[in-house]
């Protein structure tokens, strides 16, 4: 069996006695085929009981072990200390806790912003079933209507798409990308009735329509959802419903204008159609926030890996925008 | 702070949520709260890859609950309460049904209605599934339904004690795990939901890591019976290395079991149902394999292989999506393309708090799903009965409690139950103490694998019985490395093992005393049923003086008398 020392680089924080975060560096000797979750138990019984962090399942179901792993959030207890080896393997492995969430202690970050925010975005199905006839019959629900929800349902809600998302980034208030995953699979669920409701709390202010498209949050998501898939269509579902009033919905407009004419997106004079000189002026210092963190538009298309991917995925938006766009244009016209 | 409820409901797994999300539908006047060690979604329900049974008939037209109910006493080796079977079996299609209304996504037939496979130990195909994240999505459904009716959560309170005046209920006392402030948390009624201890065989075991057992030993303390501890499940597909489970639909969907001849060693033993043999039956013939050499041997101990292969690539992928990502992380091996390498794993527990149709001996107090014994799995649980178990019972737990709340007088918690908490816990910390939690906890589970496994002797039982008491005493001398109050993961360890020893005695004293086999409970000194001498449940108590008192109680039988077990 592959073996070798690894060392590993922690997040250490205890408000109770430390003044600043600090990093403790351990070395083990670790068997490939282990996984950072047995690394951090291995430190926690041998070398540092108080090293504290979550785990339940050990099995990439519960959801309760997300760190940052050299700067990303994964699931310890899934991820292989062989696969996050980076440079001639002698580097130490970064283990941090998750972004955009309050640090408790060490890796244990404060996850109640999330359930919150599912409370108030309506994360529940609405049956029309009256209560009094609640198990007697089944609603009938064919395959293809299961499927368009199936992968939404396997969130488990970890958290690490929270940590990546780059809007998260800059606002804590806003929705983040599983709350807006769940609202997708809700609104599609055919058994729902509340779709509409729903929709106004996420297209609310710091929601639906904030969201920057970096694609982070498919990019790091755990479960391999495409959580996009899921925004887009509830962006589709706004303007269909005409909620075009909002000021999102505009940016939205002309976000798809952009593709449509040059097929790229002018993040610059975004800002300036959509909110007008004076409403620009607000965004300075979110821009500037924005690019201090390194997180300026440009930055974010580059971040992406399968770029082909993504503008598969683009181009069929830009096809579905442009019948889309007419759509509502012809709307207006009429109002 | 100290808080007080109607209706106080500990653990937030499927059993503990269904109860809340009843309780206040029943009676919305009534507050509920639910206190849980791990937010809800984390709880152990999650894992439950496979399904849940209920007669809806939709694939085969003529099952029925009379043959479900005949399934799951015949399974439970006879020693289940057929008053409490009957219910189970009865309620089953509705409460599937009614999640099924309530959001939760199950796997459909071509025409739309519930799909169903079949599962172990059952005549008919009654099994419901969501692909294989039944557990998961059942969880989410029934969070999402409680934050919609406004459920207040304690999340991340450590449950400490169970509190009632002689009798009468009066409520737990918790510690916030945040700042470690232990509150009183005064109730009418409390139910107990707080999952199984089958963590207590540690690496050998399909559990979660908080999987202890820690109302189960709450309620041994408070003066509750626990009924059957001798009976476990050992469920015959663990991974090799980490004991994580590759659900039994894998056998469902049509897997194989083979041994290093390459042959489906099933047909010597159960030539009828072959790998979908009941789960005792299978688990046995595996271990009886190995210890005849018939298995592949590796450094991480001996096995044999759970073959996928056969079935193609589309359908593992389709419908056994997660056992294939877990196969990949945990043993580096693609079941499209090789054989799964399994052993028997300890998986559930069908021992616990003795509460009849949910209700204990203390007026008030409810326990529910894995922690509770009702009993209707008796010596053997049929995979896809415990989620109706929790589902079933939780509902029921949380109507009565609902029901009864306005008529029941408050008996607060008394300020010197919280300050019996705190002493006990800072004691741990001002003792000169020496012992290590690992060490302790290393040494309960080597104990309980080797002397209180699938195959038990009474010569292994006693020196069992030894060890835990051994550990038990060492317990008394443990250390306490870390004193800080922000969430001292440190303490709950050491908590946890406390209640797990606890329960590792009921299991080995009870497993000793049993002279018989019967369901998972396999002696070899005693290699068959004894009806006359043991057709009844084992309870046991706990003295003032720490030991353990054993006792019986007279199993509750209907329809069906008792009969051979054979498949
Ligand atoms: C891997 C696996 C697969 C399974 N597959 C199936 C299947 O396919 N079909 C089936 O029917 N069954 C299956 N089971 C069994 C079934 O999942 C469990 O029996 C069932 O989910 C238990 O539910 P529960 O509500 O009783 O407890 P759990 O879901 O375990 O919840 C326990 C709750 O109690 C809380 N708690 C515990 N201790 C404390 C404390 N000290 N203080 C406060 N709160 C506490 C926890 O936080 C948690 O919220 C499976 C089990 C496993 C391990
Ligand atoms: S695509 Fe939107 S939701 Fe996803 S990470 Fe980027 S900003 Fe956040
Ligand atoms: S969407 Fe993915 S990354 Fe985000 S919480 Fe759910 S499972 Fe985790
Ligand atoms: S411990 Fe449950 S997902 Fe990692």
């Amino acid at each position: 069996m592959e073996r070798r020392e690894v060392s590993f680089r922690i997040y250490r924080y205890n408000p109770q006695v430390d003044r600043h975060p600090f990093y403790d560096n351990f070395k083990v000797a670790v068997e490939k085929g282990i996984t950072i979750l047995r690394v951090l138990n291995h430190i926690k019984e041998h070398l540092e009981p108080r090293l504290t962090f979550r785990a339940f399942c050990q099995a990439g179901i519960c959801g309760s072990c997300a760190v940052r792993v050299n700067g990303i959030s994964r699931l310890a207890c899934t991820t292989q200390v062989w696969d996050v080896l980076t440079g001639s393997g002698d580097d130490p492995i970064l283990v941090e806790p998750l972004n955009n969430l309050e640090v408790i202690r060490d890796l244990l970050v404060d996850v109640d912003p999330l359930m919150e925010k599912l409370k108030q975005n309506s994360s529940w199905v609405a049956p029309a079933i009256p209560e009094q006839q609640m198990g007697c019959k089944e609603h009938i629900v064919s395959e293809t209507e299961l499927e368009v929800i199936d992968s939404a349902t396997d969130c488990i809600l970890c958290g690490s798409c929270y940590s990546e998302c780059s809007m998260m980034g800059v606002n804590r208030r806003y929705i983040s990308p599983p709350v807006l995953l769940k609202a997708f699979r809700m609104n599609n669920d055919t058994r729902d009735t509340i779709g509409a409701e729903r929709l106004q709390q996420v297209t609310a202010d710091h929601g639906l329509w904030d969201c920057t498209h970096c694609y982070r949050c498919v990019e790091h998501c755990t479960k391999k959802i495409a959580i996009m898939e899921g925004i887009h269509r509830l962006r589709e579902e706004a303007l269909e419903r005409r909620m075009t009033k909002s000021e999102g919905a505009r940016h939205a407009q002309a976000f798809f204008d952009d593709i449509h004419d040059s097929g790229r997106l002018k993040e610059v004079t975004l800002p300036l159609r959509t909110k007008g000189v004076a409403g620009s002026l607000g965004m300075i210092p979110l821009a500037m926030k924005m690019g201090l963190k390194g997180r300026t538009p440009p930055l974010f298309m580059k971040k992406i890996p399968d770029i082909k991917h993504v503008r598969e995925l683009y181009r069929k938006l830009e096809i579905r925008a442009v019948v889309k766009r007419h759509a509502v244009r012809q709307t207006e016209r009429l109002q | 702070m100290d808080h007080s409820f109607d209706i106080v409901i500990v653990g937030a797994g499927g059993g503990g949520l269904f109860a809340a999300l009843e309780a206040i539908r029943t009676n919305p006047l009534a507050t509920v709260a639910v206190v849980s060690k791990v937010y809800p979604t984390r709880s152990h329900t999650s894992a439950a890859q496979g399904g849940v049974n209920a007669a809806l008939a939709n694939k085969d037209k003529d099952d029925s609950v009379e043959l479900h109910v005949f399934d799951t006493v015949k399974g439970s080796d006879y020693l289940a309460d057929q008053d409490a079977v009957d219910y189970l079996c009865g309620q089953a299609p509705l409460v599937v049904r009614e999640l099924e209304n309530l959001g939760a996504p199950f796997s459909r037939f071509a025409d739309g209605t519930i799909a169903q496979r079949p599962f172990g130990g059952t005549v008919k195909d009654r099994c419901c599934y969501c692909a294989d994240k039944t557990g998961h999505t059942i969880l989410h459904t029934l969070f999402e339904q409680c934050l919609r009716q406004g459920v207040k959560f304690f999340n991340e309170f450590f449950l400490l004690s169970l509190e009632h005046d002689d009798g009468q209920c009066q409520g737990v006392v918790a510690m916030n795990m945040r700042n470690s402030s232990i509150e009183a948390f005064s109730a009418k009624s409390v139910i107990l939901a707080t999952g199984g201890h089958a963590k207590m065989y540690w690496n050998r075991s399909s559990n979660a890591a908080g999987n202890t057992g820690d109302g189960q030993a709450a309620a041994l303390r408070a003066g509750i019976a626990l009924k059957d501890m001798e009976f476990i499940q050992f469920h015959p597909t663990g991974l090799r290395k980490s004991g994580l489970l590759v659900t039994e639909g894998a056998r469902g969907e049509g897997g194989y079991l083979l041994n290093r001849h390459g042959q489906r060693f099933m047909s010597r033993y159960a030539p009828q149902k072959m790998e979908l043999g009941p789960r005792d039956l299978v688990a046995r013939s595996m271990e009886t394999e190995i210890l005849e050499g018939n298995a592949f041997t590796s450094d991480a101990g001996s096995y044999l292989e759970l073959d996928l292969r056969h079935l193609g690539a589309e359908a593992i992928k389709k419908k056994l999506p997660q056992i294939r990502e877990l196969c990949m992380h945990f043993e580096g091996i693609d079941p499209i393309e090789e054989p799964i390498p399994v052993r028997p794993t300890a998986h559930y527990s069908m021992g616990g708090i003795d509460a009849g149709m949910a209700q204990t001996a203390v007026r008030g107090i409810y326990a529910i799903g894995e922690c509770a014994c009702v009993s209707v799995h008796g010596a053997n649980r049929l995979g896809g009965n415990s989620l109706l178990d929790i589902l079933v019972f939780g509902k029921r737990a949380g109507q009565e409690a609902a029901l009864e709340a306005p008529q029941r007088k408050a008996r607060p918690v008394s300020p010197a139950a919280v300050r019996k908490a705190a002493d006990e816990i800072k004691s741990y910390a001002s003792h000169e103490r020496y012992e290590r939690y690992g060490t302790i906890r290393e040494e309960m589970g080597r104990t309980m694998a080797d002397k209180a496994g699938i195959y038990r002797t009474e010569a292994k039982l006693r020196s069992g019985v030894e060890e835990i008491k051994t550990l038990r005493e060492r317990f008394r001398h443990i250390r306490l490395f870390d004193t800080g109050t922000v969430y001292n993961t440190n303490l709950f360890q050491i908590l946890e093992l406390k209640n797990m020893l606890d329960l590792a005695l009921c299991v080995t004293a009870t497993a000793l005393e049993r002279q018989e086999s019967r369901g998972s409970h396999y002696r070899n000194d005693f290699p068959v049923r004894d009806d006359q001498s043991w057709h009844k449940h084992s309870l046991c108590t706990l003295q003032e003086n720490g030991d353990i008192r054993l006792g019986t109680g007279p199993v509750t039988m209907g329809k069906y008398s008792l009969e051979a077990r054979s498949y």
